[in-house]
């Protein structure tokens, strides 16, 4: 069990002045954009608005959630993000059918609550396991990467659907079951969902430092011990998004398959921007 | 896992475009070594009647059964490995010729072992050689690739296949290699067609029953008897 109480906090304190000459950073950034005119500036400035506005934001929340003593409203709070996380893992893929936010919804909740709780209630130990302090943040993490495997893999699944669909039908009209003619397409779907993922993992420590464990360093945490949590993290990541990315998969085929083995592909249908 | 086949009887069929019903009343009685060529106006649901044979479409109303079977009854798989649709344009795996007539071997309703003598024996009977099976299937020519898929059915064994339109993108020569391979196999293991065409010529050159649409067609709901 990785103890809590280690990690000391002595990071320096930032203020408006230091927060300002990081905005300069963008800014500069921003007129390379205008002198160059790749037409980014706007976006860059929208994206810029949107993250202080957002995190502003979110500080407020959290320094009140963490507050939260009842388990119920903790977890009417972890129900909210997973609900905006699932509405966001669907809008990303370019196909859609009826029903495919409840199974986006019914997985996050399932990965995400199976992974999230076992690394605060065994695996750190918090004391309840639903300690906003932990429970928030690593489900944050957990859902952040596993919508976005989801949408990875929800979008392989039904472009290719759409695209071999001949295939898929002529395997089934040559004595394939449902499940022999698609499992190739799920077996690519789940693989694309999980690239990012197992990409993150290879190079993790060695091109980059996790945003996790870089602040916990600047916070002055000793680097070992913060290796420990990016691990744990990183292990829980790694596994929510398999399931999250399986789940949707085998979810999505169950509902496009017909009991009578065809391939529904009149559900699917292009998204409207 | 060849079974006893005595009949495909269609009954009462309807064909659906979404919502609307484009042919009904249709019957047909497919026997050992028969071949019924559809015919019809275009567009009037040739593609879409055996589509629902098959089962690849949802069959609203009607009944089609196996022998006295229905497909509920033994399986849609093992119903599909009996009565094989064929798609008007063939449709390849991308792998080689070989990969792409072995596949089906792997389909647990199918089942045997893919005899890569008799595969080879068939693509030189149908005017290809030996060497074609290591090739990228999706490189050869349409009229290769039709052959190859009309091969690739015939090696699992089927009752009855369901053609559509099959020589329709093809020239002379290949047009005649294809019809020939099926007449081949109906006289050998009497095998049952239906083969939707709209090439008149073709269906009273081939067929033992033709089965003409026109009266099947529906219009505004009714039909035109």
């Amino acid at each position: 069990m990785i103890n809590p109480a280690t990690t000391e906090t002595s990071a320096i304190p930032l203020g408006a002045v230091d927060l300002t000459l990081a905005a300069g950073l963008v800014i500069a950034a921003g007129l390379i954009s205008v002198v160059l005119r790749l037409k980014m500036e706007k976006r860059l400035l929208i994206a810029s608005i949107r993250t202080v506005v957002q995190l502003l934001l979110v500080g407020y929340v959290l320094r009140w959630v963490f507050d939260l003593r009842e388990i119920i409203l903790i977890l009417a709070f972890v129900a909210l993000m997973i609900i905006a996380a699932s509405r966001e893992a669907v809008r990303r893929s370019r196909r859609t059918y009826r029903g495919m936010m409840l199974y986006a919804l019914v997985t996050l909740t399932t990965s995400g609550l199976i992974t999230t709780v076992t690394v605060t209630g065994i695996i750190i130990g918090a004391e309840p396991w639903y300690q906003p302090q932990y429970l928030i943040p690593l489900m944050g993490m957990v859902l952040g990467n596993s919508l976005n495997g989801i949408s990875l893999a929800l979008d392989s699944l039904l472009d290719q659907l759409c695209l071999k669909q001949d295939e898929v039908d002529m395997l089934l009209a040559l004595g394939a079951s449902r499940w022999e003619a698609a499992r190739d397409i799920l077996a690519e779907s789940i693989r694309r969902g999980m690239i990012p993922i197992i990409n993150t993992m290879m190079v993790v420590g060695i091109v980059s430092l996790p945003g996790m464990m870089t602040g916990q360093i600047l916070q002055g945490a000793d680097p070992a011990e913060a290796v420990k949590y990016q691990i744990v993290v990183m292990f829980m990541i790694a596994a929510a998004t398999t399931l999250g990315c399986m789940g949707v998969v085998l979810w999505s085929y169950w509902h496009l398959f017909t009991p009578q083995h065809q391939l529904n592909v009149r559900a699917i249908h292009r998204r409207h921007e | 896992m060849t079974m006893q086949f005595d009949q495909l009887s269609i009954t009462d069929l309807a064909v659906h475009a979404g919502e609307r019903v484009i042919l009904d009343q249709i019957d047909i009685e497919l026997k050992p070594g028969k071949i019924v060529a559809v015919t019809g106006p275009s567009g009037c649901g040739k593609t879409s009647l055996l589509r629902v044979i098959a089962g690849l479409d949802p069959r609203v109303s009607g009944e089609v059964r196996f022998n006295s079977h229905t497909p509920d009854d033994i399986g849609w798989p093992k119903f599909r490995r009996q009565v094989v649709f064929l798609h008007q344009r063939p449709v390849m795996l991308e792998a080689t010729v070989e990969e792409n007539l072995e596949r089906p071997h792997h389909h647990h309703a199918v089942g045997g072992r893919f005899d890569q003598t008799q595969a080879t024996a068939r693509l030189t009977q149908a005017g290809m050689k030996e060497g074609i099976l290591s090739q990228a299937a999706r490189t050869l020519s349409i009229g290769e690739q039709q052959r190859i898929s009309l091969i690739r059915a015939l090696l699992i064994e089927p009752a009855v296949l369901l053609l559509d339109e099959p020589t329709s993108a093809l020239d002379e020569d290949a047009k005649a290699a294809i019809e020939e391979m099926i007449l081949q196999e109906v006289a050998k293991r009497l095998l049952a067609v239906l083969v939707v065409t709209h090439d008149r010529q073709q269906a009273l050159r081939f067929c033992t029953e033709p089965l003409d649409l026109a009266t099947h067609v529906v219009r505004e709901g009714r039909s035109f008897d």
